[in-house]
C-alpha cells in the first residue's frame, strides 16, 4: 500500500492522463503504481487492490483499450495513456448493460471483487461479443471471487451479452414483477448498484482530514521471548506521530472470542510468525515503513511446538502460561452406551481422517480506520464481523467506559469468520488516542495471511458400528484441532464440531469427543461452519464406506438412520421436526441419481454426464498437465 | 484403465441455526418515515451474504412499503440496538425476525391512528407495496399519506423489538442440552471426473438441496449455496495454508491456490422449505451449512470413479496420484 503521491523526500513526477474521458494531471512519486494514482491521487477506488501480486483482478481498468491489472503498471508507464475505470463505465446515475445485469442476477455478494468483475466481463463482451459461456470462463479466469461461485457472474455476462447484441430485449434487464408479497420474491439486491459501480467505501477506501497511516512490525519466529524492544530511533525519525508496543496499553491487555489471551501486540513473548509487536503511525505509509525498520527487537528464541499431538506430550514446550498442558478447550458428548453397541454390530468400521488449515481468502485485506470525536468517544471504523463484542473488549483494553468506545462496522469485503477477531483495531485505538489524530491501517494481501485466523485443521478418529440392515449402533468419534498460537474461536469450534460430529443420524449410543491445542502455528478461528464441516466430513466418508461393505445405496443408508420428528440429537435435544427425507429425496430426484452401492461404480453408471453438469474444463487440464510433467524425472 | 474417469457421490448434512448453546438475540428500531418509506435501525452490515435486502424485503412485507423505500442504518454501537455479531448462520433468523417485531410496532401505531381516521377497526386494514386500504372498500390512500394523518394526529410511528433464540449451555460430563431452536439439513451429490495421469479432479455438477426454512430472497439462497460449493470444492480439492516450523510458505494467491471460473461446477440449488415454528417469519438460514457436504460428497465421487478413499484433505493431484499407485501396488 505505498502512498507514494506526497512523500517529501523523492521529487514527484507530473502525469498527463485522460481518466474516464477527462484529462488529470497528477504528481506521483516516480515509484507509483497506477493503482496508487487512481485511488490516492485521483480518488477512484473503485479499482480496489486485492493482492497488489497481479493475481486476483481487483485492480483491473482499461489503458488505452486494453484491460491490465493496475497494480502490475508503473503509474510512469501510463504518461499520456487514456485510462478507463469502473466510474466511467456508465454515464452518472446510469448503468451499463453489464453492470444492470449484475444488479439483476444478484451477482455481486461482498462486492470487493466486482469492480474487476465488471470490467473483466466488459472487455470479455468488447473483444468478443459473441463470447460463449466457456470463453466467458476462460477470459474472466484471472479475476477470483471468494463469495458467489461465480454462478450469477456468469449468468449476468450471458445476459449482458445478449442484452448486448439484441438476442434478448432490454427488459431482460428489468426487476421481476413482484405479486402479492415481497417475502419469496427475487428482490433485486440494494447494495448491487453501489457494487457494480465501484461507489461503495469500504474501510480501505475512506479518507479522514489529518489522517495518519499505520504498520505494524510483525515477529519474525514462532515462538520467542522478547527480551528488548527499542524504539529510540523509530520515534526519532521526521514524520513519525506515534510508536507503540504493549507498554502503551493503558487497561486490562487481552482479547479473543473465547478467552481473553491475546494481547494487543505481543507481551513478553511472541507466539506465532506474524504477530503484532509494534506499531508505528506516521504522515504516510513510507515514513511509517522506513520508521518501522528502525525498531530494534532483541529476540530469545524458544522451542516451538508445531504438531497437535506434540502438544500433548509431557514436557512439552508450553505456550500460555495458564494452559500447562496446552489443552484451549475439550469437550465431550456422551450418549447411551458405545460397549453395548459395539457389540450389537454386525460390522465396525475404523478409521482415520484429517482435514487441512484453510484460509479465509476474503478480497477484501484488514483494513481500518480510528479516531477520537469530540466528546472523546475512541472510534473505530473496519470491517468486523462483531462489533459488539469488540467494544467490550476495547473498553477494558483504554480502561474507558463503554459509551467512550464506539464502533463502525464497514462494508465487510468478505469475512466467512476471518473478521471476528479484534486482530488490529486495539492498535489502531491506541495510536488515534496517543496522537489525538485520524489513524489508518491497510494490511497488505501478506499480512492478512500469516496474521489472521485460519480454518482448524483436524484429525478425527471415528469407529462405527452398525447391523446388517445399515443401521448405526454407536460410534466413537474423537477429534483433534490445532488451535494455533492463540484462543480465539476455538473453543466454540470444538463445541460446534462435537453437537454436529455424528450427522443427522439418530445414533443411540456414542461417545465424542474434541479437543484443541495450543501450538505456534498460525491460529485457527472462526470459518464459515465452525468446526462441522471437519466433522462432517469423517461422518459422510463412513457412512459411504459402510454402505459399500453393506452392499447399500448411499441414500438408503442414510435414510434408515436419518433424523425425524422425535428424534433425539447426539446432545439428547428432541427435535420437533428434520427436513432431512425431504432434502434426500430432493437431491436425489434432482439429480437423477442411479440407485446402487458405493461400490466404484463410475465406470457403468447411467447417470453421469446429464442435465446440471459442465463440460469438463480442458484448458485447466492442459496448463496442469505441463506443469505436472516438467516436475516428472 | 480409461484416463479419464467419472463418478458421483452424495453426502448429507446438519448445522444449528444462531449462537450455540446459549440465549441468542438481536434488537432492531424502525420508524415509518415520511413519503411512506421506513427507517430500519439495527447492529447489522451487509458482509456479502445479502441480509440488507432481506432486512428490507421483511420491513416493506410487515410495513406495507417497498423494500426500495427502506433504508437501513450503519451498524454503529453508539447509534444502533445490538444484534451482536455477523455470523453464525443468523443474521436472516435473528435480525430479520428482531425488524419483523419492530416493523410490526411501527405498523400497529399508524394502523390504529388510520382505523380511527376511517372509522374501522384496525383488523379490516390491509398495507402492501406501498398502498394502505380497507378489505373490500373504496377506502385507499397511499402509505405516504397514511403517515402523514398519522403524524398530523400527533403520532410518529415507531416500533423497537427483541428477538431471542433460546439454545442451552451443553452439560460439562456428557454435552447434553439443547444449543438450538432451529436446525436446517442439506444433502448433496457431486459429478467429477478424474484424470488418472495427472491425478487431477474436475467436479461437474453440484446438485445442492438445502432447508433453508421460509425462503426470503430465493437467488440470494441460491448465492450462498454457490459461493459455499465453491468454498466446499476449494477446500476439497486444493486450497491448504501450510506452515514449516510455524513459517507460512503459502502466503499469495500464487502458492494459495482458489477456485476460479474455471473450476466451478454446474450448481443446481433446490431450496426446501422446512419453516420455523418458533418465530415470527418462519426463516432459517443457510449461510454456512451450504459448505458442509460438498467436501466429503466430493470425496465420494472420487472414490465411485477411481476406487481411491481420500481421507486427507485436499485431495490434490499429488495425492490422487499417490493413492491410485498406492492401490495398484496393492493389486499387484
Ligand atoms: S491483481 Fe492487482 S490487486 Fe490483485
Ligand atoms: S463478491 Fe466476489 S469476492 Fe465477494
Amino acid at each position: 500500500m505505498p502512498d507514494t503521491l506526497t512523500h517529501p523526500t523523492v521529487t514527484a513526477v507530473t502525469l498527463d492522463l485522460t481518466i474516464n474521458g477527462r484529462r488529470q494531471r497528477v504528481q506521483a512519486d516516480p515509484g507509483a503504481r497506477l493503482l496508487d494514482v487512481l485511488r490516492d491521487g485521483l480518488m477512484l477506488t473503485g479499482a480496489k487492490e486485492g493482492c497488489g501480486a497481479g493475481e486476483c483482478g481487483t485492480c483491473s481498468v482499461f489503458v488505452d483499450g486494453k484491460l491490465i491489472k493496475s497494480c502490475l503498471m508503473p503509474a510512469a508507464k501510463a504518461q499520456g495513456a487514456e485510462v478507463e475505470t469502473v466510474e466511467g463505465l456508465a454515464r452518472t446515475g446510469d448503468l451499463t448493460a453489464v453492470q444492470k445485469a449484475f444488479h439483476k442476477t444478484g451477482a455481486s455478494q461482498c462486492g470487493y471483487c466486482i469492480p474487476g468483475m465488471v470490467m473483466a466481463a466488459t472487455a470479455t463482451l468488447r473483444d468478443n461479443p459473441d463470447a460463449d459461456i466457456e470463453e466467458i470462463k476462460e477470459r474472466m479466469g484471472g479475476n477470483i471471487c471468494r463469495c458467489t461461485g461465480y454462478s450469477k457472474i456468469f449468468e449476468a455476462v450471458e445476459i449482458a451479452r445478449d442484452v448486448i447484441a439484441g438476442r434478448l430485449p432490454h427488459t431482460a434487464l428489468d426487476p421481476e414483477a413482484v405479486g402479492n408479497s415481497f417475502i419469496g420474491h427475487n428482490t433485486r439486491r440494494l447494495d448491487a448498484p453501489s457494487k457494480v459501480t465501484g461507489r461503495l467505501r469500504y474501510a480501505g477506501d475512506m479518507v479522514m482530514p489529518g489522517m495518519l497511516h499505520m504498520q505494524v512490525l510483525r515477529s519474525p519466529h514462532a515462538h520467542a521471548k522478547i527480551v528488548s524492544i527499542d524504539t529510540t530511533e523509530a520515534e526519532a525519525y521526521p514524520g513519525v506521530h506515534c510508536v507503540l508496543t504493549c507498554d502503551d496499553v493503558p487497561g486490562e491487555d487481552g482479547f479473543g472470542v473465547f478467552v481473553e489471551d491475546q494481547p494487543v501486540m505481543a507481551r513478553d513473548k511472541v507466539r506465532h510468525v506474524g504477530e503484532a509487536v509494534a506499531a508505528v503511525a506516521a504522515d504516510s505509509v513510507r515514513t511509517a515503513r522506513e520508521a518501522m525498520a528502525l525498531i530494534r527487537v532483541e529476540y530469545d528464541e524458544l522451542p516451538g511446538l508445531f504438531d497437535p499431538e506434540d502438544a500433548l506430550k509431557s514436557g512439552a514446550p508450553v505456550i500460555h502460561d495458564y494452559a500447562a498442558d496446552n489443552v484451549v478447550k475439550h469437550i465431550p458428548v456422551r450418549k447411551g452406551d458405545i460397549a453395548a453397541g459395539f457389540s450389537a454390530a454386525d460390522v465396525i468400521l475404523e478409521e482415520s481422517f484429517s482435514t487441512q488449515q484453510v484460509e479465509h481468502a476474503y478480497l477484501e485485506p484488514e483494513a481500518g480506520l480510528a479516531y477520537v470525536d469530540h466528546d472523546g468517544v475512541v472510534t473505530v471504523v473496519s470491517p468486523s464481523q462483531n462489533i459488539t463484542h469488540h467494544r467490550h473488549m476495547l473498553s477494558h483494553i483504554i480502561a474507558k467506559p463503554i459509551n467512550k468506545v464506539r464502533f463502525i462496522m464497514s462494508p465487510v469485503g468478505g469475512g466467512f469468520g476471518g473478521k471476528e477477531d479484534m486482530i488490529y483495531q486495539g492498535m489502531l485505538a491506541l495510536a488515534a488516542m496517543k496522537t489525538r489524530r485520524p489513524v489508518k491501517l491497510v494490511f497488505t494481501r501478506e499480512e492478512s495471511f500469516v496474521a489472521s485466523a485460519k480454518r482448524h485443521p483436524s484429525r478425527t478418529r471415528c469407529r462405527m458400528g452398525l447391523t446388517k440392515a445399515g443401521r448405526i449402533t454407536a460410534v466413537e468419534f474423537e477429534m483433534l484441532s490445532d488451535g494455533g498460537a492463540y484462543g480465539m474461536s476455538s473453543e466454540g469450534v470444538m463445541r460446534k464440531a462435537a453437537i454436529l460430529s455424528c450427522g443427522p443420524y439418530e445414533i443411540e449410543n456414542l461417545k465424542v469427543d474434541t479437543k484443541v491445542v495450543y501450538t505456534n502455528n498460525t491460529p485457527s478461528g472462526a470459518f464459515r461452519t465452525f468446526g462441522g464441516m471437519q466433522a462432517q466430513f469423517a461422518t459422510e466418508s463412513m457412512m459411504d464406506m459402510a454402505a459399500e461393505r453393506l452392499g447399500m445405496d448411499p441414500f438408503e443408508i442414510r435414510r434408515v438412520n436419518m433424523m425425524r420428528a422425535g428424534s433425539l440429537t447426539h446432545t439428547q435435544q428432541k427435535l420437533a421436526s428434520a427436513a432431512i427425507d425431504r432434502v434426500l429425496d430432493a437431491a436425489e430426484g434432482a439429480s437423477g441419481w442411479e440407485k446402487g452401492a458405493p461400490s466404484v461404480r463410475g465406470e457403468s453408471r447411467g447417470d453421469l454426464d446429464g442435465p446440471g453438469t459442465r463440460r469438463p474444463c480442458t484448458l485447466g487440464a492442459r496448463v496442469r498437465e505441463t506443469a505436472t510433467d516438467r516436475f516428472r524425472p | 484403465m480409461k484416463r479419464k474417469l467419472r463418478g458421483r457421490g452424495v453426502a448429507a448434512s446438519w448445522y444449528g441455526i444462531a449462537r450455540t448453546a446459549t440465549i441468542d438475540r438481536a434488537g432492531a428500531w424502525a420508524e415509518l418515515d415520511d413519503g411512506g418509506t421506513a427507517k430500519i435501525v439495527t447492529g447489522v452490515t451487509e458482509i456479502g451474504e445479502g441480509i440488507l435486502t432481506v432486512l428490507a424485503q421483511v420491513a416493506a412485507e410487515e410495513l406495507g412499503i417497498r423494500p426500495e423505500d427502506v433504508t437501513i442504518g450503519d451498524n454503529d454501537t453508539a447509534r444502533s440496538p445490538e444484534a451482536a455479531h455477523a455470523g453464525a448462520t443468523r443474521q436472516t433468523y435473528m435480525i430479520g425476525n428482531s425488524v419483523a417485531l419492530a416493523a410490526r410496532e411501527a405498523r400497529g401505531k399508524l394502523f390504529a391512528e388510520i382505523a380511527d381516521h376511517w372509522e374501522v377497526s384496525a383488523e379490516q386494514l390491509r398495507a402492501f407495496n406501498g398502498e394502505i386500504w380497507v378489505e373490500d372498500t373504496n377506502k385507499r390512500m397511499t402509505m405516504g399519506e397514511a403517515v402523514a394523518r398519522c403524524k398530523a394526529r400527533g403520532v410518529v410511528p415507531v416500533g423497537a423489538a427483541s428477538f431471542t433464540a433460546h439454545g442451552t449451555g451443553l452439560d460439562p460430563v456428557d454435552g447434553s442440552g439443547s444449543p438450538w431452536q432451529a436446525y436446517v439439513f442439506g444433502t448433496q451429490v457431486a459429478e467429477v471426473e478424474v484424470d488418472t495421469v495427472t491425478g487431477e479432479v474436475q467436479v461437474l455438477g453440484i446438485w445442492a438441496a438445502h432447508d433453508v426454512g421460509r425462503v426470503i430472497n430465493p437467488r440470494g439462497v441460491e448465492g450462498q449455496i454457490e459461493g459455499g460449493v465453491a468454498q466446499g470444492l476449494g477446500q476439497a480439492l486444493m486450497e491448504e495454508w501450510q506452515t514449516d516450523k510455524g513459517h507460512p510458505v503459502t502466503h499469495g494467491f500464487a502458492k494459495y491456490i482458489l477456485p476460479t471460473s474455471l473450476d466451478i461446477p454446474e450448481i443446481t440449488s433446490i431450496l426446501v422449505e422446512d419453516r420455523d415454528p418458533k418465530s415470527p417469519l418462519g426463516a432459517k438460514g443457510i449461510g454456512e451449512p451450504a459448505l458442509v457436504p460438498t467436501a466429503p460428497a466430493i470425496m465420494n465421487a472420487i472414490y465411485d470413479a477411481i476406487g481411491v478413499r481420500m481421507k486427507s484433505l485436499p485431495a490434490t493431484p499429488e495425492k490422487v496420484l499417490a493413492a491410485l499407485a498406492a492401490k495398484e501396488g496393492a493389486a499387484a
